[in-house]
């Protein structure tokens, strides 16, 4: 009886998850499933696949140079935006900490732009503002500066996406914000009786107890930089020459511009390994920085 | 925020990196972009309507100016009024957008029924079996049969002509005579362009150009037949004529333009945007000159009217330029309106109202007739298509598109000659990647 009861229960509640359930299985498992298969094809959407065995893979390690090229772009990106990002987001969240008048309407309007999200909207934004006329260079005119084309010179377009990525804070702040404000209010004040300062504040408590926000955001800051797309595809283009060619835009042309998905698969699946790889390297560093509290307040 | 909420939390995230990882690039909003920018207009209530004859809906989709936007628009009306069981769902934008949405349908099959078609780009589509072949629609007294023979592929015909077009070059009249610069005239070669440039750039302020930089393969092409050598790519790709010297030579020049500020720097290059007020090479003021075609011109002299002049493209000792058609209407080949799409192909050319309504959005009409008819009423910005048309005739070489399967060689040549003028290689590195992956890819198709 109690047995029955239990599969009941089961039942349920796979139905209750079988919309989420079902979109995985169809439209995420599925797929990832087939882009494997794909990885060992040359298929030109239009055509069948045709088995190739290795042939992308080798082609890709061997002789591809815009295959090395693209990640050399997305890991200059990743290594300066996502550190970029996490400082200037907790510097915003710490400012948006404090307790003064109106501070929902400053949280409010701070956190507006990311509403927008990583759109095309802000990309095209972005591109009016750092293109030769646009309104940076019409600012720096004023301080009679005479700025250069920040988008289509190759040593300023990567610079000017990750500042992009940088302002694209909101979400990261969120968290920050959150996780200052289960900072048990009692530790700062033991602190200040012990004589302690601000700085020594913010080192000894306020960055140890926020350790384990500050991995979270790290580690999905660098997935998700991993596949930075719309900026580089709506502002650039991936140009000038491949300077902000990243390997999601790499991926996508040849894909769906050059018609190699089996290709393009396999880049994925590189890319997929890349960022496991990465992922479990942060996961094994974090117990020498990361604390918890239920561990005493040593890390793990 | 307790240990084994972060830890199981940990886990799930890895789990969500994977699977981030795989959907993200499909997912994005890059894709998505263009779904909303469908007019409004009459497509909705389409389906209720239609009582006589079988209903359809024609889906159709274009790239151009805004005013072939509303041409075309006003069109579709006229052909939704003469026979009312067909409406239309049309979708249109700049050709920039058109190229990069086009692939992505046409993975997943849903190509709409009617598309417009470029001759750069219709082999391509013509070998991934995308387009219907459109032979057997009867053209007799519409177009020229010699017209039609030219541009059938395997002698099959996929797209139905809809113009004469040509390319030209149109230069800022206006600011040209105000310097004292020589008008540059119908069948000038190429070394009295180069000298011309020359010539201009002594005579003009700091900040302008006589002409714009190059560093797409359809530049050199250009080049290279006029000077009596076999294109880049013939035979269907399999073979593959990079000629050295003609490179060498003709880069080398570039590159002296570039020291001389006869063509503007990379970085100004890399920014332009055609068409753009602002950000258009000529329309903002910054070179004297830029390429025009036919069907393209009257865009440009909308945004500086009555200032343009044209001439025909540089000329070697075999010709240059083209003049042809260039832009059709086909069918896809995956329609489920097929002879809907091909009856409405066959009017877009023939029917004199829609010709009326279309005027020379596509360049000069293909059909004679609708010609003649608008003829009397052309305005200014009309007459430089025609005129760059008429100038290109004589001397005109055959319009030479990419082989099919060399998109990518495309953008690498474009890639490797943008770091020439950034002055990241020299002219001779950048031959030897092309020429390599060109000869490559016509192994390929061999």
């Amino acid at each position: 009886m109690k047995r029955k009861d239990n599969r009941i229960t089961h039942l349920a509640g796979y139905v209750f998850i079988s919309p989420w359930l079902l979109g995985f299985l169809l439209l995420t498992l599925w797929p990832i499933a087939q882009s494997f298969y794909l990885s060992f094809t040359e298929y030109s959407l239009l055509e069948a696949p045709q088995w190739i065995g290795m042939d992308n893979y080798v082609n890709i390690f061997t002789n591809d140079s815009t295959f090395t090229t693209s990640l050399k772009v997305t890991f200059m990106f990743v290594l300066f935006s996502v550190p970029l990002k996490l400082f200037f987001s907790l510097m915003v969240a710490m400012a948006l900490n404090k307790s003064l008048r109106g501070m929902n309407i400053y949280r409010t309007a701070i956190y507006f732009p990311s509403l927008i999200g990583g759109s095309i909207a802000v990309a095209a934004l972005w591109r009016n503002m750092f293109s030769l006329d646009g309104y940076v260079n019409q600012v720096l005119g004023w301080f009679g500066i005479q700025g250069v084309a920040w988008i289509s010179n190759p040593d300023t377009s990567l610079a000017t996406l990750i500042l992009l990525n940088t302002w694209q804070f909101g979400s990261t702040m969120v968290i920050f914000l959150a996780g200052l404000k289960q900072i048990p209010q009692e530790l700062y004040e033991s602190a200040s009786v012990d004589g302690a300062g601000k700085t020594r504040k913010f080192f000894s408590i306020t960055l140890p107890m926020l350790s384990p926000v500050m991995f979270f955001n790290l580690v999905l800051g660098i997935i998700g930089s991993f596949q930075t797309f719309t900026s580089a595809y709506i502002i650039t283009k991936g140009g000038p020459i491949n300077s902000t060619y990243m390997y999601a835009m790499f991926l996508y042309e040849k894909a769906f511009k050059h018609y190699q998905m089996g290709y393009a698969s396999a880049l994925a699946w590189i890319l997929l390994v890349i960022v496991a790889l990465l992922t479990i390297i942060n996961f094994a560093a974090s117990r020498y920085w990361v604390f918890y509290e239920s561990d005493g307040g040593k890390a793990k | 925020m307790g240990k084994r909420w972060l830890k199981s939390k940990g886990w799930a995230m890895l789990t969500l990196a994977v699977v981030l990882t795989m959907t993200a690039c499909s997912g994005n909003s890059g894709n998505g972009g263009n779904q909303g920018s469908e007019p409004s207009s009459a497509t909705e209530t389409a389906a209720a309507g239609g009582a006589s004859g079988a209903a359809a809906t024609l889906s159709i989709m274009w790239w151009g100016s805004d005013v072939r936007h509303e041409a075309t628009k006003k069109a579709l009306d006229i052909y939704s009024q003469q026979f009312p069981n067909v409406k239309f769902k049309p979708e249109f934008m700049a050709w920039d957008a058109y190229w990069q949405k086009l692939p992505t349908l046409a993975a997943s099959k849903s190509i709409t029924d009617v598309l417009q078609m470029d001759a750069a780009y219709i082999q391509e589509y013509v070998s991934r079996g995308q387009l219907e072949d459109l032979s057997d629609i009867d053209l007799t007294g519409i177009v020229d049969p010699n017209v039609l023979k030219n541009l059938q592929i395997d002698g099959k015909l996929y797209g139905i002509p809809l113009s004469q077009n040509a390319q030209g070059l149109a230069y800022n009249k206006t600011e040209l005579e105000q310097l004292g610069i020589p008008l540059p005239h119908k069948d000038w070669t190429y070394d009295e362009f180069f000298q011309w440039a020359r010539d201009a750039r002594a005579k003009l302020p700091e900040g302008k150009y006589p002409i714009g930089d190059t560093s797409t393969w359809d530049g050199f092409n250009y080049y290279q037949t006029a000077m009596g050598k076999p294109p880049i790519m013939s035979d269907g790709g399999k073979t593959f004529t990079l000629d050295k010297e003609l490179f060498m030579k003709f880069y080398g020049i570039y590159d002296d333009f570039r020291k001389n500020k006869i063509v503007p720097p990379a970085e100004l290059a890399a920014s332009f945007l055609e068409n753009d007020p602002q950000a258009d090479p000529m329309a903002s003021g910054v070179v004297l000159t830029r390429g025009a075609t036919t069907g393209s011109v009257s865009a440009l002299e909308q945004l500086m009217p009555g200032q343009l002049g044209v001439v025909n493209l540089q000329t070697g000792p075999a010709g240059g330029g083209w003049a042809q058609s260039t832009i059709f209407l086909s069918v896809s080949a995956n329609s489920k309106n097929k002879e809907e799409a091909k009856k409405f192909v066959k009017w877009f050319i023939m029917d004199q109202e829609a010709g009326k309504a279309l005027g020379l959005t596509r360049g000069l009409p293909i059909n004679p007739e609708i010609f003649k008819e608008l003829e009397p009423t052309l305005e200014a910005k009309d007459l430089l298509g025609k005129e760059i048309y008429d100038m290109s005739v004589d001397k005109a070489l055959p319009f030479y598109s990419p082989a099919a399967g060399f998109s990518e060689w495309v953008d690498t040549y474009k890639k490797e000659m943008d770091a020439v003028s950034f002055g990241q290689q020299s002219i001779e590195e950048a031959f030897n990647k092309i020429d390599k992956l060109g000869k490559e890819l016509a192994a390929k198709a061999g």
